[in-house]
């Protein structure tokens, strides 16, 4: 299968921060993928990079091909890309920003434009400056979309929507994925990834750890179970994968990581009348990732 | 509670007026230096430059001398160092004190207001109109580091006995100079309350600084209209006299006029909505895609109010040197101490080319100033992120910059030969015998200082973003005390070679080194292809 995006030891250093290390990411053509991290992560520098608006310190990056730091005009011609924060000129209004990205860009399904102001809501003949911050995002949002282009890199491209429009931008992601078209979002709304992505990225303070279908992060994250015996709850503190216990009378919550053999077995002599195991929300996968205390345990190369 | 909101409200107070006083009062500092040496300057040069009682007689002919009065004010006592002090830098720099504090003012209020920021001053324990009054005094804070400076250089140098101008004299000067800020300060207060953006209410205070000018010239034009002096807040100054047997009542109508605009704002920010103009402003408008079809032309879309403005400016400045030709001639012909100040900017000849060889290094400044705000332009697209939206299409940086720049280019010929054309009109109407093609020559040969000074702006952009626009307008502010300074002594060859200005022949006066002009501008051009080369590897770089 074609890959739209490569990146191989892709790192920025700004000054003494290493805000980007050692990105090593593959994305075939035609896959929605989520990319998550918190603020600093490092996210809107991949995007950066991936644009050519930035130098990469270190490794390389190409998108359908195309090295994205020795040819970004060859890049953009497949590209839309959507700002998180949305800087337009103030003098122009919605209809003249359109005409004008449309025209530089090169290429505008015009029945789809329309329909995507309709969609949303839009209002184009108000100036920029009279737009309020969710009616920039919509705009430069139409911009990047009616393009129709083969992949769109997404930074953060909902925050300041209403929910009904959230909605509407997820019908979108859905019609580029049916078009064949390849999508890189950026996202801080985990009910939006999980939602409309095939894989997701998490990225912490500027590396990849852990990449996959959220079914394999799952797999591969802590359980949560509760339990309740009757009698006393037993020590679990040296039972292999078993960790975060809390014991509240007769009932137990705790994580367990790997095989629920060993807890079964602890718990054998307990009389257990009550056992429930929940597999991680992407909420609580994110949380593993970031919390103090649980991410090393979740995380595959204990980063 | 009541206690404790009482000092929320005394903090919030503070927080403006002093973030506002921090921001106003650096450049108001900067610019006061930049008077306090001009002024200075033109006093400690009287001595030398006119150093007989002959040649200081010669200067007093030009007194009542209507062309010189219509372009710069009244002529008084130009035996003296007073006199000629006044004359030679006063409604100089009070223009330019104007034009600060009305671009000061505005960024500080309406500027703040488009950025989002005053919401965050407004939203805390403050009013709308307490917030504006508070943010008006600290911008006064700026007025005073203006005046600081331009107090105490000119005292400082009015103690030698050569000069000998007292400190109360120094003082009133000062205070004339500075009223200038004030005034436009609470007019671009104003337009900030009124307008809906800062760039609308730039064109309003930049049309009452226009209005005011032309008032002052018509009466400083004719006797019978000198009326029409007390119409204007430049005419105020006038009527001031600094250095010239001051007249403080004049400070009257200068009091009333900036306590009316501050008291109309408070009033106005209390009870507009935030974001919007006192003023109605249409919400709707038919889309105009006129020129917005590719980058060259968004360019072109974007920087034309601008252009046009320089362009209006530059163009009545030429039609001004024109129309005063003749007349300025004849008193250069009969005036040796001008003469000999012209000299040393090596025009040796007299009469109208003379006169026009000397006011062209001005129009030179302008235009440089004038291809600045290019570079600033060039450089606030990418600061403000919206070049992003361009770079991130199929648009090349390369080519970004060098169609920004072209244009750039072709309003610096475009503006220069304008200059001279007007030139030509004025010259014409009074009957001059001076011909198109020789102005026009002498209009394009003030360009290459200003492509100098563009490939040097563009330069620093390719390779320090954040330090162009102020490295741009420093070279300017060299160059041109310079200037000054080669009109006043025979300074140092060194020296001289820094400034571009000086590197070009005072055209029509002399015939235009073409040699020299290509150089300049081969040198421009060199740094611009270099500035071009640095932008295509660098990091876009934000605020």
């Amino acid at each position: 299968m074609e890959t739209a995006i490569l990146t191989q030891g892709l790192s920025k250093t700004f000054g003494d921060t290493r805000a980007l290390i050692s990105l090593d990411l593959e994305v075939p053509r035609g896959e929605v993928i989520g990319y998550l991290g918190p603020n600093g992560a490092g996210k809107t520098t991949t995007l950066r990079l991936l644009l050519g608006l930035i130098r990469a310190t270190e490794g390389r990056a190409e998108i359908f091909g195309i090295d994205c730091q020795e040819d970004p005009v060859g890049v953009h011609r497949g590209v839309a890309y959507v700002p998180g924060e949305v800087n337009l000129w103030p003098s122009l209004t919605g209809e003249e920003t359109l005409h004008l990205l449309g025209r530089i860009q090169g290429s505008v399904d015009r029945t789809y434009r329309d329909a995507l102001i309709e969609r949303f809501g839009f209002d184009p003949s108000k100036k920029v400056r009279s737009y309020s911050k969710g009616n920039r995002q919509k705009l430069i949002l139409i911009a990047g979309l009616m393009s129709r282009a083969d992949l769109l890199l997404l930074d953060e491209p909902t925050s300041g929507l209403d929910p009904l429009m959230e909605r509407a931008f997820r019908d979108c992601v859905q019609e580029a994925r049916e078009h064949g078209q390849t999508v890189f979002l950026s996202s801080h709304i985990l009910a939006e990834v999980e939602a409309v992505c095939d894989r997701i990225a998490i990225l912490r303070a500027g590396r990849l750890v852990e990449i996959g279908t959220l079914a394999d992060m799952r797999h591969l994250s802590a359980l949560q179970v509760d339990a309740t015996v009757d009698g006393v709850v037993p020590d679990l503190s040296h039972v292999p994968g078993v960790g975060a216990v809390e014991v509240e009378g007769n009932r137990l919550r705790c994580r367990v990581v790997g095989s629920m053999e060993p807890l079964v077995a602890a718990l054998a002599g307990a009389n257990v009348r009550h056992l429930v195991s929940t597999e991680p929300s992407l909420e609580e996968l994110f949380l593993a990732y970031y919390g103090e205390d649980a991410a090393p345990e979740g995380s595959p190369d204990g980063a | 509670m009541e206690r404790e909101g009482g000092a929320g409200e005394r903090r919030a107070a503070r927080t403006v007026a002093v973030t506002t006083a921090r921001r106003a009062a650096r450049p108001g500092a900067l610019w006061g230096l930049v008077f306090g040496a001009t002024i200075a300057a033109s006093a400690i040069s009287y001595d030398s430059a006119f150093p007989t009682s002959a040649a200081r007689a010669g200067l007093t002919r030009l007194e009542g001398n209507t062309a010189f009065e219509a372009l710069f004010g009244p002529i008084r006592r130009m035996d003296t160092v007073a006199g000629y002090t006044a004359y030679k830098s006063g409604m100089f720099v009070f223009v330019l004190a104007a034009i600060w504090g009305l671009l000061v003012a505005t960024r500080q209020l309406r500027g703040e207001e488009d950025a989002g920021r005053w919401e965050l001053f407004v939203s805390g324990h403050t009013s709308r109109g307490r917030a504006a009054l508070d943010a008006t005094i600290g911008l006064g804070a700026g007025a005073l580091a203006l005046w600081i400076p331009t107090f105490l250089l000119p005292a400082a140098a009015g103690a030698s006995p050569k000069v000998g101008i007292g400190i109360g004299a120094s003082l009133f000067f000062a205070s004339a100079i500075a009223s200038g800020a004030l005034m436009f300060m609470a007019i671009g207060i104003l337009a900030s309350q009124l307008a809906s953006t800062r760039h609308d209410a730039n064109l309003l205070g930049a049309a009452i600084l226009a209005v005011s000018y032309l008032l002052r010239m018509v009466a400083d034009s004719d006797a019978r209209l000198a009326w029409t002096r007390w119409l204007s807040p430049i005419g105020w100054f006038e009527e001031l006299r600094p250095l010239t047997g001051s007249r403080p009542l004049a400070f009257v109508p200068i009091g009333v006029l900036v306590i009316a605009c501050v008291a109309i704002s408070v009033r106005s920010a209390t009870r507009r909505d935030l974001g919007a103009g006192a003023l109605r402003t249409r919400d709707r408008f038919r889309p105009r895609t006129f020129l917005l079809s590719g980058q060259a032309g968004l360019t072109l879309r974007l920087t034309r109010p601008v252009i046009a403005a320089w362009i209006a400016a530059l163009v009545a400045t030429g039609l001004v040197f024109g129309l005063v030709v003749q007349a300025a001639g004849n008193a250069l012909a009969t005036s040796p101490g001008i003469q000999e100040v012209i000299a040393r900017l090596g025009v040796t000849n007299a009469g109208a080319a003379a006169y026009l060889g000397f006011v062209f290094v001005y129009a030179a400044a302008l235009v440089a100033i004038a291809v600045a705000s290019q570079v600033s332009a060039i450089r606030n697209e990418e600061a403000a992120g919206r070049l992003d939206n361009l770079l991130v299409r199929p648009v090349a940086r390369w080519r970004w910059l060098a169609v920004r720049l072209a244009v750039g280019a072709g309003f610096v010929l475009l503006a220069s030969m304008l200059v001279g054309g007007a030139a030509w009109v004025g010259a014409v109407s009074q009957h001059s015998s001076l011909g198109l093609g020789r102005l026009l020559e002498a209009g394009v040969n003030v360009a290459p200082p200003a492509i100098f000074v563009l490939g040097v702006g563009a330069f620093v952009f390719g390779l320090w973003p954040r330090a162009a626009i102020g490295v741009t307008y420093a070279v300017i502010v060299w160059s041109f005390l310079v200037e000054i300074l080669a009109a006043l002594v025979n300074s140092n060859h060194w020296l001289l070679d820094t400034s571009p200005f000086l590197h070009v022949t005072p055209a029509p006066a002399t015939a235009p080194d073409w040699t020299a002009g290509a150089w300049l501008a081969g040198l421009g051009l060199i740094a611009a292809v270099g500035g071009v080369l640095g932008f295509v590897r660098r990091d876009l770089a934000g605020p």
